[in-house]
Formats: C-alpha cells, sequence, structure tokens
C-alpha cells in the first residue's frame, strides 16, 4: 500500500518536475528569440523597410504609405550593381581559394608535422587577424601600387624587370587570400588538435600513403572545420570595406560594399538604395549559409571521444625544412613586409620615394606624425573607447553566443531551429548597412541607447554573432554526448552539465570566440560609422578620418599605434589566462 | 633705487596692460554677457563636413583665445553627415551645437532647423555667400591646381592644359557626386570652360578620387602627377616641405563657401555663438586663410594665401540657382563621361 501510494506521489513529483521544466524551457527560448528580435529582427526589418521606401524611415517616420519596389527594380537593372557583385563574387571566392589552401597547410603543418619553430608558424597563422583591413589596404598600396610601391622600386633597384599592380581584381584576391586564412587556419587547426589518430592509423595499417591519408581520412573527418572556416572567411570577404577601398579605388574597380559606401556619400546620399543593395548581398550571403547547412547536415563529425589520445606528429625528414621554409615566407608576406610598409610610412615625413637609395636618406625620417596624432586629444579618447567596446563585446557577445550555441547544438528545445537561423541573419549584413539599420531602429527606443558606448557594443555583439557562434559550433560539435550523457547519469541537471563538462571542454573554443569578439570589434570600422558621437569615437573612426584626411603617415603611425595596442592586449590575455589547464588565449587561438 | 622701483613699476605695468589685453580682445567676439555664458556653459558639440585634421587646427586656436570652451568635434563625410543631422533632429536628439556643411543646396533644406543667428561683424560679409540669414560662410575653400615638382618637367599652366594628351594618365580628378565643393568645380569647368571639356578632360584618363584628400596624398606620393585640388587640401603639404607648386589658373578658381549655423535644439547655444563669432572673425578668418589655405566671403579680404594675387586669380562663384537645379542630370552627365559607376 505505502509503495503503491509513494509510487503515485513519485509519478506526480515528476508530472510536476516534467511541467516546470517545459515551462522553463520555454522561457528561456522566448528569451532567446526576443533578444534576437531586438538585435537583429528589429533592425533588418527598419533596413528591409528603408529599401522598400524612399523615405528615411526615422525623418519621415515608420509608415507603409510610400511601399514599392522602385529602389529594388533600379539596382537590379543597374549594370554597375551587376559588375560589383560580379567582382565581389571574383574577389571573394578567389580569396577563399587561397585563405583555404593557406590555413589548411599551416594547420597541418603546425598541427601534424615535426616542422621546427612551429611556434613561429603558428604565431604567424594567427597575426593577420591582428591587422584593420583598413591598415593592411594602405599597408599593401605602400608596397604593391603600380606607379611607386616599394616592391617596384626593389625590383628596379635590383635591375629585375618584374612589375606587380595590386590596384586590379587579382591584387584584391591576393590580399583577402593572404589576410583571411586565419579564419580557415583557427578551425582546421583545433579540429586536427582534437580528431583521433587511430582512425588514421588505420588508414595507414590498411596500406594507405600519408599522403593518400591526408586526403582520404584526415581532411574528410575535419570537413565542418574547413567548410566553417572556408565560409566565415568568405563571409568576412563580403563584408570588408578598407582593402577593396584602397585597393580597388585607383583602378575604379567597386565591390558592393565600396558602391555602398559611395551610396551613402555622394550628396544627396542614397541610403534607400544603399539598403536595396545590402539586401542583394544578404540574400547571396543568405545562399552561401544556406548551402553550408546542406553540406553539413545529415553527417556525423564526432571527432573527440571519451578516450584519451594524443595527437601524433609525421617525421618529415628534410622536407620539414621546406614547410619551414613556407611558414616564413607567409611571414614575411603578411607580416614583416606590411610592417616595414607602415614603418617607413609612418616615420617618413612624405611617402615620395624616388628610388631605392633615397628609402634609406635618414634625413626623410622623423617622428612628427606622432607628435601631430597624440596632440590630437581624440588619439587617447578613442583608444579608450575603443578598448572599452571591445571589452564589452566580448564578454556579453561571447555569453550570448555561448548561450544560443548551446541551445542549438545541445539540446532538442523548440524553436531551436528559428534560434540558429536568426543568429545566422547578421552574416548577410555588411557593417556599413547594420549602422544605418541600427541608427533607424534604435535611436527612437527610450532609454537613450544613441550616444552611448552601448549602441556600439549591441551593433558589434549582433554583427558578430555569427562569426562567434560559428567558432562555438565547432567546439559543441566536437564534443560526443557521451560526455554530457555520463553527468545526467551521475544525476547532474542541465545547468551543472553544462558547468562542469561542456563549458572546460569547450573552454578553448570559448577564449578564442571572445578574443576574437575583442579583436573583431576593435577593428571594426563599418558599423561605428553612423552610430559613434563626439564622446563615443572610437580607433577605427578615427584612423578612417586620417586616411581620409589624406595622410598616409598620420594613418601608418596611428595604424602601428593600433597594432601594437591589439598585440599588448592579447598577450596580456594570454599572461592571464596561464598556467589555466588549456593554456593561454593565443594557444587557444591556434 | 630709484631704477629698482621704475622697473618694478614697469613690469606692474606691463603686465597689467597684457593682462588686459585678451580680455579687450574678448570683446571683439561678443558681448561680456555672452562670454559669460559662454565659459559656464564650457563646452559645445561641433559637426563638421570638413576634415578632422583641419578643424583640429581650428579648435586648437579658438581655445588659445578661450581655453575654457572645450570644442567636441562630430566629423564625417558631407552625405552622412546630412543624414546623421536628419535622422537625429527627427527623433529629437541633435546634439551638436554647430553644424558646418560644404553642401549649401542641401544645408538649404534644412533651414529650419536652425536658430537666428549672427555674427558682430555680419555686415562685413558678402551676402552671395549666403543662402540664408541663419547660415554663415564658415569657411571659404577655392580650387587651384597643384603637380607633383619631381615628376612634372613641362607643368600645367591652366586648366585647358590638363587636357594635353602628353599628361595622359598622370591627372587625378575627384568626382563629380563626392560633395559641394567638386560640384562647384564641375559646374565651373562646363560653364567656362566649355560644353566639350569633360570629354577632353576625360581622354587623358584621369584616376578618380572618392575625396580631395586622398588624392592630394597620392599626388604627394607620386600616385599621380597633377590635377586639381582644393587649396586647403594640399597647401598644408606644401608647407610641410612636400615636393609640391601649386598655383591658380588664368581661368578662374572655383570659389565653395561653407554653410554654417546654429540649431535651435543647441545645448551650449552661448559657446555655439562665441565659437563661430570668433571662427567668422576678422582674426578667425586670418588664421584659417594663412595656416589652412582658405579664402574668405567678408568682402574685404583682410589677407590672401600664399600665391593668391587677386588682381590676378578670377574667383568664380556658382549661380546659386543653378547649383540646385543642374546638380542632378549634370553629375549623372559626368559620370557618363568620366566612366565613373554610378
Amino acid at each position: 500500500m505505502n509503495g503503491v501510494v509513494s509510487r503515485r506521489i513519485e509519478a506526480a513529483r515528476s508530472g510536476i518536475e516534467g511541467k516546470r521544466r517545459g515551462i522553463m524551457a520555454g522561457a528561456w527560448v522566448a528569451l532567446l528569440l526576443a533578444i534576437l528580435g531586438f538585435l537583429v529582427i528589429y533592425p533588418v526589418l527598419t533596413l528591409l523597410l528603408g529599401a522598400l521606401t524612399d523615405t528615411n524611415p526615422v525623418v519621415e517616420g515608420l509608415s507603409l504609405k510610400h511601399l514599392s519596389i522602385a529602389n529594388f527594380l533600379t539596382v537590379l537593372s543597374n549594370p554597375n550593381v551587376a559588375e560589383a557583385l560580379f567582382n565581389t563574387l571574383v574577389a571573394c571566392g578567389g580569396g577563399t581559394v587561397i585563405a583555404v589552401a593557406i590555413g589548411l597547410l599551416f594547420s597541418w603543418i603546425v598541427v601534424r608535422t615535426n616542422t621546427p619553430f612551429k611556434g613561429i608558424i603558428a604565431a604567424a597563422s594567427i597575426l593577420p587577424l591582428f591587422a584593420p583591413p583598413l591598415v593592411a589596404g594602405v599597408a599593401w598600396s605602400i608596397l604593391g601600387s603600380p606607379k611607386t610601391g616599394l616592391i617596384n622600386t626593389a625590383f628596379k633597384w635590383a635591375g629585375l624587370n618584374w612589375h606587380v599592380d595590386l590596384y586590379s581584381l587579382s591584387g584584391l584576391v591576393f590580399v583577402f587570400g593572404i589576410y583571411y586564412a586565419p579564419y580557415v587556419y583557427m578551425f582546421t587547426s583545433s579540429a586536427l588538435r582534437n580528431m583521433d589518430p587511430s582512425l588514421e592509423e588505420a588508414a595507414e595499417i590498411s596500406g594507405a600513403s600519408a599522403f593518400a591519408t591526408l586526403f582520404s581520412v584526415t581532411f574528410p573527418l575535419i570537413m565542418p572545420a574547413i567548410v566553417s572556416g572556408m565560409l566565415l572567411s568568405f563571409i568576412v570577404m563580403l563584408g570588408i570595406y578598407g582593402v577593396p577601398a584602397v585597393l580597388g579605388a585607383p583602378a575604379n574597380i567597386n565591390v558592393l560594399t565600396t558602391y555602398i559606401f559611395k551610396l551613402t556619400n555622394w550628396s544627396p546620399p542614397l541610403y534607400n538604395t544603399a539598403a536595396a543593395v545590402a539586401i542583394i548581398l544578404m540574400v547571396v550571403t543568405g545562399f552561401l549559409v544556406f548551402l553550408q547547412q546542406k553540406v553539413l547536415s545529415g553527417r556525423s563529425y564526432t571527432t573527440v571521444a571519451g578516450k584519451a589520445f594524443r595527437p601524433r606528429s609525421l617525421d618529415l625528414g628534410h622536407w620539414r625544412w621546406l614547410t619551414f621554409a613556407l611558414g616564413l615566407i607567409y611571414l614575411l608576406v603578411v607580416v614583416i613586409l606590411p610592417m616595414l610598409a607602415l614603418i617607413v610610412a609612418a616615420f617618413r615625413k612624405f611617402m615620395f620615394v624616388r628610388d631605392a637609395a633615397a628609402l634609406f636618406d635618414m634625413r626623410q625620417y622623423s617622428l612628427m606624425h606622432f607628435y601631430s596624432i597624440f596632440d590630437n586629444p581624440l588619439t587617447l579618447n578613442s583608444i579608450y573607447n575603443a578598448v572599452e567596446v571591445g571589452i564589452i563585446t566580448a564578454i556579453v557577445g561571447g555569453a550570448l553566443a555561448f548561450a544560443i550555441g548551446y541551445t542549438i547544438h545541445r539540446t532538442n528545445l523548440p524553436g531551436r531551429r528559428s534560434i540558429d537561423l536568426i543568429a545566422t541573419v547578421p552574416v548577410a549584413i555588411p557593417g556599413l548597412v547594420i549602422g544605418v539599420a541600427y541608427l533607424w531602429a534604435w535611436i527612437g527606443v527610450p532609454g537613450g541607447l544613441y550616444g552611448t558606448i552601448w549602441i556600439l557594443a549591441l551593433a558589434f555583439i549582433a554583427r558578430f554573432m555569427p562569426d562567434t557562434v560559428k567558432a562555438l559550433s565547432t567546439s559543441f560539435l566536437q564534443i560526443h554526448r557521451e560526455l554530457e550523457e555520463a553527468a545526467w547519469v551521475c544525476g547532474k541537471g542541465t545547468l551543472a552539465t553544462i558547468g562542469t563538462i561542456v563549458l572546460p571542454l569547450a573552454r578553448p573554443g570559448v577564449i578564442a570566440s571572445m578574443t576574437l569578439l575583442f579583436v573583431l570589434a576593435i577593428r571594426e570600422l563599418g558599423s561605428s560609422l553612423f552610430l559613434y558621437t563626439s564622446n563615443t569615437m572610437v580607433m577605427s573612426v578615427l584612423l578612417l578620418d586620417y586616411y581620409e584626411g589624406g595622410n598616409v603617415g598620420k594613418t601608418a603611425a596611428f595604424s602601428l599605434v593600433q597594432t601594437v595596442l591589439l598585440g599588448v592586449l592579447i598577450g596580456g590575455a594570454n599572461w592571464l589566462s596561464r598556467g589555466t589547464a588549456q593554456g593561454g588565449v593565443v594557444r587557444a587561438i591556434r | 633705487m630709484f631704477g629698482k622701483i621704475f622697473t618694478v613699476a614697469a613690469v606692474a605695468g606691463l603686465g597689467l596692460a597684457l593682462g588686459n589685453a585678451p580680455a579687450r580682445a574678448e570683446e571683439n567676439f561678443g558681448s561680456p554677457e555672452l562670454i559669460a555664458a559662454a565659459k559656464a556653459e564650457g563646452k559645445l558639440v561641433y559637426y563638421t563636413a570638413n576634415f578632422a585634421e583641419v578643424e583640429q587646427q581650428v579648435i586648437k586656436e579658438f581655445n588659445k583665445r578661450f581655453p575654457e570652451i572645450k570644442v567636441e568635434m562630430v566629423r564625417a563625410p558631407g552625405g552622412q553627415l546630412i543624414t546623421r543631422v536628419k535622422t537625429e533632429a527627427a527623433t529629437g536628439k541633435l546634439i551638436a551645437d554647430v553644424v558646418d556643411h560644404s553642401d549649401r543646396a542641401l544645408m538649404a533644406e534644412l533651414v529650419d532647423l536652425f536658430q537666428d543667428y549672427a555674427p558682430p561683424n555680419a555686415a562685413d560679409y558678402n551676402p552671395d555667400a549666403q543662402i540664408s540669414p541663419k547660415l554663415w560662410p564658415r569657411a571659404t575653400l577655392v580650387w587651384a591646381i597643384a603637380y607633383n615638382t619631381e615628376l612634372v618637367k613641362d607643368a600645367p599652366k591652366t586648366w585647358m592644359d590638363l587636357t594635353k594628351p602628353e599628361y595622359d594618365k598622370m591627372t587625378g580628378q575627384v568626382f563629380a557626386a563626392s560633395g559641394g565643393t567638386t560640384w562647384t568645380r564641375t559646374m565651373f569647368e562646363r560653364q567656362v570652360l566649355g560644353e566639350d571639356y569633360w570629354a577632353k578632360q576625360a581622354a587623358t584618363h584621369p584616376i578618380l578620387y572618392p575625396s580631395g584628400a586622398p588624392m592630394a596624398d597620392a599626388l604627394v606620393r607620386g600616385e599621380i602627377a597633377m590635377g586639381p585640388l582644393l587649396y586647403n587640401a594640399i597647401y598644408p603639404k606644401q608647407k610641410d616641405g612636400a615636393p609640391i607648386q601649386i598655383f591658380f589658373p588664368p581661368e578662374g578658381a572655383p570659389v565653395n563657401p561653407y554653410a554654417t549655423g546654429i540649431p535651435k535644439t543647441a545645448a551650449h547655444p552661448s559657446a555655439a555663438k562665441l565659437f563661430l563669432n570668433w571662427c567668422l572673425s576678422k582674426e578667425g578668418q586670418t588664421f584659417m586663410i594663412k595656416e589652412l589655405g582658405n579664402l574668405t566671403s567678408l568682402k574685404v579680404a583682410p589677407v590672401y594665401p600664399e600665391g593668391f594675387d587677386p588682381g590676378v586669380v578670377k574667383v568664380w562663384y556658382p549661380n546659386f540657382d543653378q547649383y540646385v537645379k543642374l546638380h542632378a542630370s549634370w553629375v549623372a552627365d559626368w559620370d557618363k563621361v568620366y566612366g565613373y559607376r554610378q
């Protein structure tokens, strides 16, 4: 009798428990959807309305009276838009091919071979991330201009009849490729590191050569990481303004971002048309994201299981010096040459270099550009603001991305597909357009968000949410369910499981994502342009000001300041997290 | 002993004189009440379409006179600045105390946002430079032609020289749609130099730039060898020793006055008035002419920029009606002629 009663009580209790869980789960999904609605849906709708009307939704109010597709039709029938779209696809497509080749090659070299001084190569593979696109563009225009480029000056000095011209579509492909390889590297290297080598060993025991193993076992196994890195780098390139602005403009080569910026810059500015072009860009990117989902769906990529293993490294013999040399060449091209160009430009009074000998005329060098930038009170303000925005973005954005990533990949909650979809939408919106959309959407929201550092941080969080969620998803996808199930079997609740199992295992990914967010936020230019005020001017906006102010010297000097600052901050973060089980930030990124 | 007393008195007297001088000079910029109110406000927010670098120098000079007033500058290219002003104004969040813009046509549409304002020396200004009694030509910019002396041996001397086939691929141009100043130059070219000037100039394959600043830099670096530039975009570089020569061509020098005003919603109206009073004063205009290479819209210019001989240079002001009406169709024509994608 007693037994029956207690069983009934038990059943009733678990029923209540189940209901309570259901309500909690529903509330959780609703909360995430509300946050995403505020961060993504609302601004995108404002943008859509902007593209469908000929009015400024803020100035003239949200009205459905003037709805028409006139803007869209104008944009679609404009051959210049088609050309900009074509240039965009060529530049980003070509750039992605180079980025995948470089990223995959170096992640394999660093993780899986006995190449000497791997630390240097690993560092070189990440360093381009620190370079803001505008800085990269300026550095490469100093190096690769057809008329005055230092590389051409050097060729002439060496008596070589060679000539480079980076003011071209192939120049864009080259610079995109070398600078966005780290995105591929980050994903593939952590996947390679976390992969169980017994699968490769099995292939080799079955008689496959090292080369065949690489292409038939290793790369297919880390396919989600390759595809994620590839798509992310492509998508990031789609939204880059700085590089094509500097390298494309002299040859009148437009890509969609520079075209949108021009639309907003003409007088009178054509914001509604810009919004319409932006929506074309959103459709292109949306299609790519859909493609990625198709590629990844229905396959299992679990490679991290509840077994201990040690990644093995391949003995390359003499060939290891070749891989080392490749690393050095990459370091030279992507870090040393651009830095030298910036240093020359920052310390040289004028960038007119008659010949190679003039480069070493020490009378031409001075600190005048540095004096000049620090004479400007905006410089220090902008540094302080940028760091503040970066920290807010990294912490809040990192936490939100973790919540979203976990909900999407580790739960069966209803509504998680919608969350995934909405969190991916910002991928397709270039920063510039996010800036306009956020200005339109939030300036009227009570509470005075506009004019504070928070509107910048929120815009960055929304803008980089897809990047962060993608970066984290790779970590989630690789943690086998059996580890979580073990915790549940031991009676842990969901939160406790996250705290004791998921978070520690995904920790390198989480720290890497937050660091990535911080770096991206500090570099972000497009969305800041419309959201900053005199009190919240950030470094990237000031850098554009220096560039537009037409002084390569000051631009280079401030670029150096920004680069050194980022280096110090990342180094500091790395130092702070030293001694922890998974190692530092830089190692986590690697 | 006597000598010592005399010295002390003299030093004291000199000290008094020096102490009084700025106080008396301050009165040129506004009534004591305005100055006191401006100092009490302590700051102003300044929106400008001019380059931050250049405006920073103006603020610094203003602060030599009024160190108590902090000027916070928001700088954006013309198109963006107008949208920012419109958007903020529509939602009642316009934080600007002063708006300073190169395109008078765009500013003319916003005239209702601005309060009545006139500087103490209002009568000294040329009324043609104004589109509204509320908006003042704080800055007046003039076009010149500049070339890199290291690259050009046979230098151009006129606007027409920029169409010479021998300068093929050596010239630069700022595209027509870039803003008020560029629009003024393109109007001048078509109305004064001839209907076919654009076509002849475009035939030399000029490199097109989004604004005068990067073009000035490209000229210094040698990316281009010559081209028309706003005098104030290139003059500071020449002053610093860059291999640049600038001249005002004999056919004329197009001039574009800015339109600057104080919004009705200004939170620091007294500081804003004092700042504009100073900028529009003889002292402010003289500074901008001598150090930045501006012209002025004062009827009698206190001084001219280096190389500008008022007896020789023919300044050219656009007809404002045409400035507004011709804009869209002529810019479209220009884009077609220069193969610029819009």
